[in-house]
């Protein structure tokens, strides 16, 4: 990582303040390598999070301009921010799966709606592991954490008739994907084409927690037994096989099909602007 | 004129009293007097009566309430009778069709058949408001025939001739 | 100049693009619906955006969000809404983003009585979010007039302290008509005091010194400062760390920044305050109209009667109450708020006593007969249940 770092990277936050073995550095890898090969510079992009483990451990990584906003509200941040910033800067999220489908649900459904660019890399660890590992809305069915000592028995919201990136596409959303952070290259091209919809973008990639999720589910706290229960329920799109949770690739790609929030506001705002401006009238 | 002037309107949902109290305190912006208007909302406005204070003054207004008004245009039955006791020593503008009068109290209470005249000279009873703003005007003295009456029209989105006689019907009735 | 016989949200609205308000994100609420309604249109016009948002908590995100990117903004509601502006409020307030927010107040609580004036957010807006460690700006009209101004002067204000101002308004200042004069020449801005203030844009690295100083430029994204802000406590250059000695910084920043600069924030009105008089009426907003009515009134007759207005409620300004005197707060809630803050600032042998109203003003008529109690040294006990306990 010792190019990419030194382009892109804050050297005070190297190394991570991230735990042993746990997956949040691949995926922030992939993205920034994803940023890379397609010629952005760090004054391209706002690098913005949120909070919970993937909010904390990726703030102030990115050399540039870079925030942290209150819980689950980054995309309502966003659409405001869209407005008033440079338009050829592109905003680029690493956020919790929390964050994204718990708290932050209505405001990422009218990002989606308005396809305000955004491209959200949802860094899900299988629920609430910075607060010692509570059930989230991505936490397998049967897995015992903190807050489902008996097994997680209420429905979540990555199944085949209930994904959540279903009711993402709904909503509007003109990219949509889902990896596990073990998918190496097949995870940045996916970043890359995310990053080339002018609209919102959504990652969703599962890695894994060793700390809490890992102990709390599986009893181990030994990174490879981790990394080969996620990679064992992982399989590419169209090659489904029996047990598998996590479907791997883009679920949909309407890159640049329809306008983007800020553009069209721009737009708007620009035709009644000049308008009032020509007739003098108020 | 006195220094502080109160103006209360006052009757039911759709007979024009918010629309009236903003012409009587436009009109007086225009002659050059501060001007504060309090409208009722919410519930007053389904239930018994719409309530429009107007307080006019050539200096800075405070209270922009109107506990004892100079001139009280009573609209309706319910608005006489919650707010007829406030005038201690003005003038009460009522419309009869709708308003009977105490006739035991000692203040002038003149009649002003706003409804009746609008519908029989003007054909509907929506003009009954502008009939009442033209009588006032000619009661409060101090208010300008003229420059009502184009505030009037500035206001009034529609039917202008039909205001203008309204407004000069209750000018000269009263 | 311009002479309108208009509503308060009118003088808002005309206030805000005056100062340089080019992004107002709202969510319909009685009685600041009308605000959002005239940003809608009057915004586009001069180049300015207006998004309606799925809530409030996203319209306040959104106004700071655009804040951050440099555009100054502004947000308009009433007390459920208000309370939904928490999070995003801290949020400003910490990373120190000028914006404004205006608050007309209703009856409470919760959705109560939507179309009748309250105060019951005094409080709400000194803490309008969690965690303490911080001071807050508010400012309070009486008038559509005056609202007018103070929204020209919050987004002065938020500028040059780094941080979100509210105006807290009531239902009558918003909804109530009134004549309304609005410059237009820069001549007639000066003579009506109106104060701007540039956005500026901070160039870094230290974003967050530990000083009490105004005037420092903003936080802004997009201008490759290398600009951090987060929810965290911040070092200077803006990273997250937790340690006491940085949040203690941090801490004394948010507060003295405000406090050591009282005279560019405070207002108040006072009347008849100079012949020692016995009772000295306070109040703030619309009610205190009819309190000045009613003191000018019951001096005419001899009482000897003054009043005081905060203007600026926040912070709070307790040199106005040096006099030792009857104190009654007149305010439009029943639990009494305001009468709290004149108790702990009054001389401690002052009597300080409490009239609330909600829904609708109190009357000259009730408050002379209020003086009256007061001077006899009868208590304000009125009937069954309506007693004065604070």
């Amino acid at each position: 990582m010792d190019y990419l770092a030194e382009k892109y990277l804050r050297p005070r936050k190297i190394p991570s303040t991230a735990c042993s073995g746990c997956g949040l550095g691949v995926i922030q890898k992939a993205l920034v390598k994803a940023i890379d090969e397609l010629g952005y510079g760090v004054s391209d992009i706002i690098w913005g999070t949120s909070i919970g483990c993937a909010g904390r451990q990726t703030f102030a990584t990115w050399k540039g301009d870079g925030f942290a906003g209150t819980h689950g509200r980054v995309y309502a941040i966003a659409r405001g921010l869209r407005l008033a910033i440079p338009p050829e800067k592109k905003l680029v999220f690493t956020v919790g799966d929390g964050d994204a489908f718990g708290i932050g649900f209505n405001h990422l459904l009218h990002a989606a709606r308005t396809n305000t660019q955004m491209t959200i890399a949802v860094c899900d660890n299988l629920g609430y592991q910075s607060t010692g590992g509570q059930f989230g809305w991505t936490t397998p069915s049967g897995v015992k954490t903190d807050s489902s000592p008996y097994g997680m028995f209420e429905p979540n919201w990555v199944r085949d008739d209930m994904d959540v990136l279903h009711i993402l596409r709904e909503a509007g959303a003109t990219f949509l994907a889902r990896h596990v952070s073990m998918d190496g290259p097949r995870l940045e091209a996916t970043f890359k084409k995310a990053l080339q919809n002018n609209g919102f973008s959504l990652v969703h990639v599962i890695y894994p927690c060793t700390t809490n999720f890992g102990n709390n589910a599986l009893g181990t706290r030994r990174a490879v037994d981790i990394f080969r229960w996620i990679k064992e329920r992982a399989a590419p799109l169209g090659e489904e096989r029996e047990g598998v949770i996590w479907k791997t690739g883009i679920y949909y790609d309407a890159s640049n099909s329809r306008p983007e929030f800020s553009e069209l506001m721009r737009e708007k705002v620009g035709e009644i602007h000049r308008r009032y401006q020509n007739e003098g009238a108020s | 004129m006195k220094e502080r002037v109160e103006i209360l309107v006052s009757g039911f949902g759709g007979q024009g009293v918010v629309r009236l109290g903003q012409i009587v305190g436009l009109g007086a912006v225009h002659q050059g007097f501060r001007v504060t208007m309090l409208k009722s909302h919410g519930t007053e406005q389904r239930g018994g009566y719409v309530r429009t204070q107007v307080v006019l003054s050539k200096q800075e207004i405070d209270s922009p309430l109107v506990e004892d008004p100079d001139y009280f245009c009573a609209l309706s039955s319910a608005a006489y009778k919650q707010f007829g006791h406030l005038v201690t020593h003005g003038i009460i503008l009522y419309d009869p069709s709708f308003v009977q009068v105490d006739e035991s109290r000692d203040i002038k209470q003149i009649a002003v058949p706003a409804t009746d005249t609008a519908v029989e000279k003007l054909g509907r009873p929506i003009y009954a408001n502008i009939i009442m703003l033209g009588a006032l005007t000619k009661v409060a003295d101090f208010f300008d025939k003229e420059n009502m009456l184009k505030t009037m029209l500035s206001v009034v989105p529609k039917f202008h001739e039909e205001n203008r006689q309204a407004f000069e019907i209750g000018y000269n009735m009263v | 100049m311009k002479r309108y016989l208009e509503t308060g949200n009118f003088a808002i609205t005309q206030g805000a693009i005056i100062a340089g308000c080019r992004g107002f994100f709202g969510y319909p609420i009685t009685p600041a619906t009308e605000i959002a309604e005239a940003m809608s249109r009057l915004l586009p016009q001069v180049g300015g955006y207006y998004v309606q948002t799925e809530d409030e908590t996203a319209a306040m995100h959104l106004a700071v969000g655009a804040a951050l990117g440099g555009m100054k903004t502004m947000t308009a509601t009433s007390g459920p809404g208000y309370i939904l502006y928490a999070d995003p409020y801290g949020w400003a307030i910490g990373c120190e983003i000028p914006l404004v927010v205006l608050n007309s107040q209703r009856v409470g609580p919760v959705s109560g009585i939507t179309g009748a004036p309250g105060q019951g957010e005094f409080y709400l807006t000194r803490y309008p979010t969690q965690g303490g460690n911080f001071e807050t700006i508010v400012l309070a009209p009486n008038s559509a007039q005056e609202a007018f101004f103070l929204t020209v002067e919050a987004f002065y204000l938020s500028e040059r302290f780094r941080t979100p101002v509210t105006i807290l308004a009531d239902q009558l200042i918003t909804d109530g008509w009134e004549d309304i004069s609005i410059p237009e020449t820069d001549e007639e801005k000066e003579a009506m005091g109106l104060r701007f203030a540039e956005r500026k844009v901070h160039p870094g690295p230290e974003f967050y010194p530990p000083t009490d100083e105004i005037d420092l430029p903003p936080v802004v994204l997009g201008h490759n400062t290398g600009a951090l802000c987060s929810d965290w406590t911040p070092t200077e250059e803006g990273y997250d760390i937790e340690t006491v000695e940085a949040q203690h910084k941090h801490a004394y920043r948010l507060i003295y920044k405000i406090r050591n600069h009282m005279d560019l924030i405070s207002r108040y009105e006072t009347l008849f305050l100079d012949d020692d008089p016995e009772i000295i009426a306070v109040s703030f907003g619309t009610p205190s109209r009819v309190v000045k009515t009613a003191v000018k009134k019951a001096r005419e007759k001899g009482v000897k009667v003054g009043m005081v207005r905060p203007i600026t409620l926040w912070p709070f300004p307790d040199d106005l109450f040096n006099k030792k005197a009857i104190y009654l707060s007149v305010e439009l809630n029943y639990d009494g708020q305001l009468v709290r803050e004149v108790q702990r600032a009054a001389p401690c042998d002052s009597e300080v006593h409490f009239f609330g109203k909600c829904g609708e003003l109190p009357t000259v008529a009730e408050l002379h007969d209020l003086f009256d109690k007061l001077l006899k040294g009868e208590p304000l006990k009125r009937q069954g249940w309506e007693t004065e306990a604070w």
